[in-house]
């Protein structure tokens, strides 16, 4: 009796296990399409990978014309637009990343060396013009360019600059990160703030006096 | 090993006490009506929710525009939309203070284990309902929120061995649906904002259809002063909607809903990182604290270290959310005190631990009156 009931415990195991293997088999191939549902560009099968990073095309824009950034500390906003490969009707997504070209008081060697990375050669690697993306390298905000830096004591967090530091300063709404635009070493130099780096930069060149802007450092939600 | 774990589970199932529905013999104590509360205003928001959707439209273009219309056009759009927010702004209050009573009475104890472990993924849970219900506003506090609260997994990438798998940024682009906000990340909050409330009140149904208790433990009174409490709040102080959400323009000071205050100022203070891992670390210590405290005693002096704990944490809130409605935050200076702070309390309330189980030890013969005299101190 005892042993007759032993097996048969043994053969529901088993049976129990007949089933419960293609049973997870299906689930785990289930869970493949799902997540490549959730993020189209996991390669399929390959899910435990690093992610393929969304590598953006951007398009060549003006992002100002010399004339309007004549004097030090002059600005200009612009917004430069990315696509990504999707699995949208469309095939692709924008993004845009707004950005500010800004014009210094005196030359700087600009933080270019993420060019050769995305294959690419800076055209200018020294120069009083800088540009600059304006999402904030913390948590993605978008930044202001504070001409006045008096304004960034008041509003963003009583960071006071120091005498050589007083000029247009770079400040972020969202966790009072600050940035000196002018730093002759880091362009961009995180002054006060959770930020844990300068924000990107983009490369541009001079064609008929305006400026024109080609790509963005990647990295950063946009 | 598998058999403990089953038998400890089904132990704790069956003191499983979520809404305080065994406690009747206390009803005449507020803080034992926050249970069978929570229920009752989480089925408000859940009820006014669905009845919301009728007339809400998830998509970037009209989701401001169909809020507006509900709140002004829609006869007792308002009404619904207040009630709404504010049995949700009732339900994570409730949570919060059945929490901090759970902790501070030591009802995580023995068999409460389990209870209490629901109860914080629960408050979990609706704080991200929460934040993902405020994008659907599409309005500038919930755009910025989203945005920033999106970012923040993408820094895990910088763990040392787990980040180079990229599950930060893959985390990141689920929730977004792609490179940044829009029309995806809309679509996909409205589902999870759903969906957390739904399935989760589905569950809790087929578990008291099971044990056949009372979700709502309280007489007629309290039911109907509450409704009548929501229902005049969403009067006198209709449910904003703000301006329409710009993704160029970040305002300044920018603030999310009270219950994220707090951790807006603590991430103000911290590299990104931290952003991530502190609330990481908090919730680690939430959901393991029944684990972490092998003292004997329930009340709060009889285990002063998780006692200082959860006054530290009530008091943080508190000054952070305080801090961010001034927008006062020197960044240079504070972080530091804040930590030094943090640490000299932490050691006096573990020394102060060791002294009393010291004394309580020494004390062992006759334990009932010592217990309590050390507690005195
Ligand atoms: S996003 Fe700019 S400081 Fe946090």
């Amino acid at each position: 009796m005892n042993e007759a009931s032993s097996t048969r415990v043994r053969r529901r195991g088993f049976l129990k296990l007949v089933t419960a293997v293609p049973v997870a088999g299906a689930l785990a191939a289930l869970a493949s399409p799902l997540l490549r549902l959730l993020k189209p560009n996991v390669p399929k099968f390959d899910l435990l990978r690093p992610t393929a990073p969304d590598t953006a095309r951007g398009e060549a824009i003006v992002a100002a014309s010399l004339s309007e950034l004549r004097n030090p500390w002059d600005f200009k906003y612009f917004v430069f637009t990315q696509r990504y490969p999707q699995y949208t009707p469309q095939g692709f997504k924008t993004a845009s990343v707004p950005g500010v070209a800004v014009r210094l008081p005196y030359k700087i060697r600009l933080p270019l060396d993420w060019a050769q990375a995305i294959g690419k050669e800076p055209p200018v690697r020294e120069s009083d013009i800088i540009v600059f993306s304006r999402i904030c390298p913390h948590l993605g905000c978008i930044y202001n360019y504070v001409p006045n830096y008096r304004e960034v004591t008041a509003g963003y967090g009583g960071y006071v600059p120091p005498p050589q530091r007083q000029h247009a300063l770079m400040a972020c709404p969202c966790h009072l990160s600050i940035y000196d635009p002018a730093d002759r070493d880091v362009p961009g130099r995180v002054l006060s703030g959770p930020a844990p780096r300068p924000p990107r930069t983009f490369l541009f060149e001079i064609r008929n006096a305006e400026i024109v802007v080609t790509d963005v450092e990647p990295g950063g939600i946009a | 090993m598998w058999e403990r774990l089953r038998d400890w589970v089904r132990e704790r199932r069956e003191h499983l006490n979520l809404f305080d529905e065994t406690l009747v013999a206390r009803q005449d104590n507020p803080m034992y009506l926050l249970g069978p509360l929570l229920y009752y205003f989480w089925l408000i928001t859940v009820v006014t929710g669905v009845v919301l959707m009728i007339w809400y439209e998830p998509t970037t273009a009209g989701a401001y525009t169909s809020i507006e219309r509900i709140q002004r056009e829609v006869p007792l759009g308002w009404l619904i939309r207040g009630l709404h927010k504010y049995a949700a702004d009732g339900v994570i209050l409730t949570i919060i203070l059945r929490i901090y009573r759970m902790y501070f009475l030591g009802e995580y104890k023995k068999p409460g284990e389990l209870s209490w472990m629901l109860g914080f993924l629960g408050l979990i849970l609706a704080m991200i309902s929460g934040i993902t219900g405020y994008l659907l506003i599409w309005n500038q506090r919930a755009f910025w929120a989203a945005k920033t609260v999106l970012t923040v997994p993408v820094y895990f990438d910088e763990l040392p061995v787990i980040g180079r798998m990229g599950f930060g940024s893959m985390i990141a682009y689920i929730f977004l649906g792609g490179p940044a906000i829009g029309q995806a990340t809309i679509t996909r909050f409205y589902a999870i904002h759903f969906g957390i409330s739904l399935v989760l009140l589905i569950l809790i149904e087929v578990f008291f259809q099971r044990t056949r208790r009372k979700r709502i433990n309280m007489s007629l009174l309290p039911i109907v002063l509450f409704l009548a409490m929501l229902v005049v709040i969403s009067y006198i102080l209709p449910a904003e909607s703000g301006r329409r959400a710009d993704p160029t323009r970040t305002p300044l000071p920018i603030l999310s809903d009270w219950y994220f205050l707090a951790l807006y100022q603590y991430v103000k203070y911290t590299p990104p990182l931290w952003a991530g891992l502190g609330p990481g670390l908090l919730i680690g210590y939430g959901m393991l604290v029944p684990f972490l405290d092998r003292s004997k005693g329930r009340r709060p002096l009889e285990r002063p270290f998780f006692f200082v704990v959860g006054v530290m944490a009530l008091l943080y809130f508190l000054a952070f959310t305080t801090l961010i409605l001034f927008n006062i935050a020197v960044i240079e200076r504070e972080p530091f005190i804040i930590m030094n702070l943090t640490a000299v309390i932490l050691v006096l309330a573990f020394l102060w631990e060791l002294r009393y189980r010291r004394r309580q030890r020494t004390a062992a013969p006759p334990p009932a009156p010592a217990a309590g005299g050390a507690a005195g101190h």
